[in-house]
């Protein structure tokens, strides 16, 4: 397991964000991991003096998370990349790309979530 | 402001630092991963273990047919089918492949051992 | 190209500084709103290189990774493998023998080296200064000849692997590192002179982009960018790798202008060239690396510094011979958000000087 990490629910996220930048923790970056039965598990790496601490969401796809964007400006790279890769839903996130600052039109939505694709074999094509 | 004007001067009166290549070719280093030259086809007991190691899926190995085949221009000369076949019969080449006009790949295929002369040739 | 709105005192054009263009380096989009030559507000864009590194690594086997995560960006590509292979390392509680780890310390300040180089080439050429940029680049040859001759590549050099290095350097080897290592002082000796002196280099740079300490912080910047306003941090102090058992101190500069990055860096030569010194004397016999047995399980997060700072992986494996997610978070990510502060007051001749100071990586910042 990962060292300093703590389960917290939705509803707490921003109290606790606000708590790390008040005592001075520098954000990392945020993972998105993907549990396979519905369920996405979303972590935010905190650092001070070059100890981690993490914070884990557990939530389900349809669930909208809000931003961290107003608190830490620089989430919101990572945000929008969540967004896109995984097709989680974030709300007001400062600079919002829309879905397309990494994908372009044409591809497969939300590439790195685990789902099932059907591929139409018609006649005469191989 | 003038600081660069020993160092210019000095450029201006040694050799210069680039070779003529084609004319001029520096001599590869011993060690050097170049490309992928060849498989010493007899000792191959076609266990497959390099196809399955490598990162490109450049390698296919046919046992029915004994054939040892690499798509030289997907490979990444990692070096790690060399490292992990147990007989040690692929080769690595310290020059780079040179460009081509069509993508071969290279093939070999063993001989059967009721021919004894055309197995040596192989 | 622009389109200008009519206001009542002045009018504001969007000029589009794109993905080509003869000074950037990188594929990076900026959407610059100008208010007659100073910048107003700067809109990056970004997404041209984007491969899907990261889904390959959840397809092949873990210990194909290692050759897939060292292509992700070619100047940082053997701390890539590093930090790979220590994540791994740590997850099978694997001990990695002491001269594997000197090894693989002295091919990451090799790199480091390289990467610093290349980089004071490139800022020489983008104000103008041709003959400087291919006098630094021509330093720089000595360094990618002597890792082709004990690593095997230029520019990839494939040499960590999960539980050691695959390589050994010979003592004659080891001898020629350190006679190039002391050239490359040298030769910096000399070209330390133009950057640190030569007025129409102080010109371009000192008091272009400046950014204070605490913004530093609370924007996030890592690596030269935030030791060069003043912030202590580095991560090699943690001790990875042989780096414990070596002597040294970050590179801190307190100008906060470009200046001052431009001098962390060349510094961090020096430090690099002395670092390398100490682990060629230092160096224990034994062998270079262990068997691996078993599959990872578990998740844990592993962390290195490279030349432009710190870089992050996250790893979560189930027991099976397939990763199931490798998440990577490389410096220049974090640095672009500094970007976007300092960009705003500045003219736009500054802006392909201010956007070279970050260090831009874009393959490794969207794998």
């Amino acid at each position: 397991m990962i060292e300093n990490a703590f389960d917290i629910s939705k509803e707490l996220l921003h109290i606790e964000v606000e708590d790390s930048k008040i005592n001075g923790y520098r954000f990392v970056t945020a993972t998105c991991v993907d549990l396979g039965d519905g369920t996405l598990d979303v972590i935010y790496h905190f650092d001070k003096d070059l100890e981690l601490k993490n914070l884990r969401v557990n939530i389900k796809k349809e669930d909208e998370l809000p931003s961290i964007s107003n608190i830490y400006f620089s989430a919101i790279l990572v945000e929008n990349e969540m967004k896109e890769l995984f097709g989680l839903k974030i709300k007001n996130i400062a600079i919002d790309y829309g879905g397309h600052m990494l994908l372009s039109d044409e591809e497969l939505d939300s590439p790195m979530a685990k789902q099932q694709i059907v591929i139409e074999q018609r006649k005469g094509d191989k | 402001m003038f600081e660069m004007i020993g160092s210019i001067l000095k450029n201006l009166s040694s050799k210069p630092a680039t070779r003529k290549y084609p004319f001029e070719k520096r001599p590869a280093f011993k060690n050097a991963r170049g490309q992928i030259s060849g498989i010493d086809i007899d000792q191959c007991i076609f266990c497959g273990i390099c196809q399955r190691k490598c990162p490109a899926d450049a390698i296919k190995v046919t046992k029915a047919e004994k054939s040892w085949e690499i798509d030289q221009f997907r490979c990444v000369i990692c070096g790690a089918c060399v490292e992990v076949c147990p007989k040690k019969c692929i080769k690595m080449d310290d020059e780079y492949k040179t460009s081509a006009y069509t993508k071969e790949t290279y093939k070999a295929v063993q001989k059967t051992a009721t021919e004894p002369q055309a197995a040596k040739e192989a | 190209m622009g389109k200008s709105g009519k206001q009542n005192k002045s009018a504001k054009t969007v000029i589009p500084f794109g993905p080509q263009h003869p000074v950037l380096p990188e594929p990076l989009h900026l959407k610059l709103v100008m208010e007659d030559e100073i910048i107003v507000e700067a809109i990056p864009a970004i997404g041209y290189v984007h491969r899907g590194l990261e889904k390959l690594t959840e397809i092949k086997e873990f210990t194909q990774n290692v050759f897939i995560v060292e292509r992700i960006c070619g100047i940082c590509s053997v701390m890539h493998a590093q930090a790979y292979c220590q994540g791994i390392e740590t997850l099978m509680n694997i001990q990695v023998p002491d001269r594997a780890k000197y090894l693989r310390v002295i091919w990451a300040e090799l790199h480091r080296i390289h990467s610093h180089l290349l980089w004071l080439g490139l800022l020489a050429d983008a104000f103008g200064f041709e003959s400087l940029f291919m006098q630094v680049w021509r330093n720089r040859e000595k360094v990618m000849d002597i890792m082709e001759e004990t690593a095997g590549g230029r520019v990839i050099i494939s040499v960590n692997t999960i539980g050691g290095t695959r390589r050994d350097m010979s003592p004659e080897a080891l001898r020629k590192v350190a006679v190039i290592a002391d050239e490359i002082k040298e030769d910096m000796k000399e070209l330390e002179k133009v950057f640190m002196a030569d007025y129409t280099v102080k010109h371009r740079l000192v008091g272009v982009g400046v950014l204070e300490p605490d913004l530093a912080y609370e924007f996030g910047a890592v690596g030269p960018m935030a030791r060069a306003s003043g912030i202590k941090q580095d991560l090699r102090t943690t001790g990875y790798a042989a780096y414990g058992e070596l002597d040294f101190e970050p590179v801190v500069e307190t100008g906060c202008d470009s200046y001052a990055r431009t001098m962390v860096r060349l510094r961090e030569v020096y430090q690099s060239v002395d670092l390398i010194k100490q682990a060629i004397g230092k160096i224990p016999d034994g062998e270079i690396n262990v068997p691996v047995k078993g599959m990872p399980k578990g998740e844990v997060i592993s962390r290195v510094e490279q030349p432009r700072g710190e870089v992050l992986y996250y790893l979560k494996a189930n027991g099976t011979k397939n990763l199931e997610r490798l998440r990577i978070r490389t410096p220049t990510f974090a640095n672009i958000p500094t970007l976007l502060k300092m960009l705003p007051g500045s003219e736009l001749a500054d802006v392909p000087v201010l956007i070279l100071t970050i260090d831009p990586c874009i393959s490794c910042t969207e794998r």
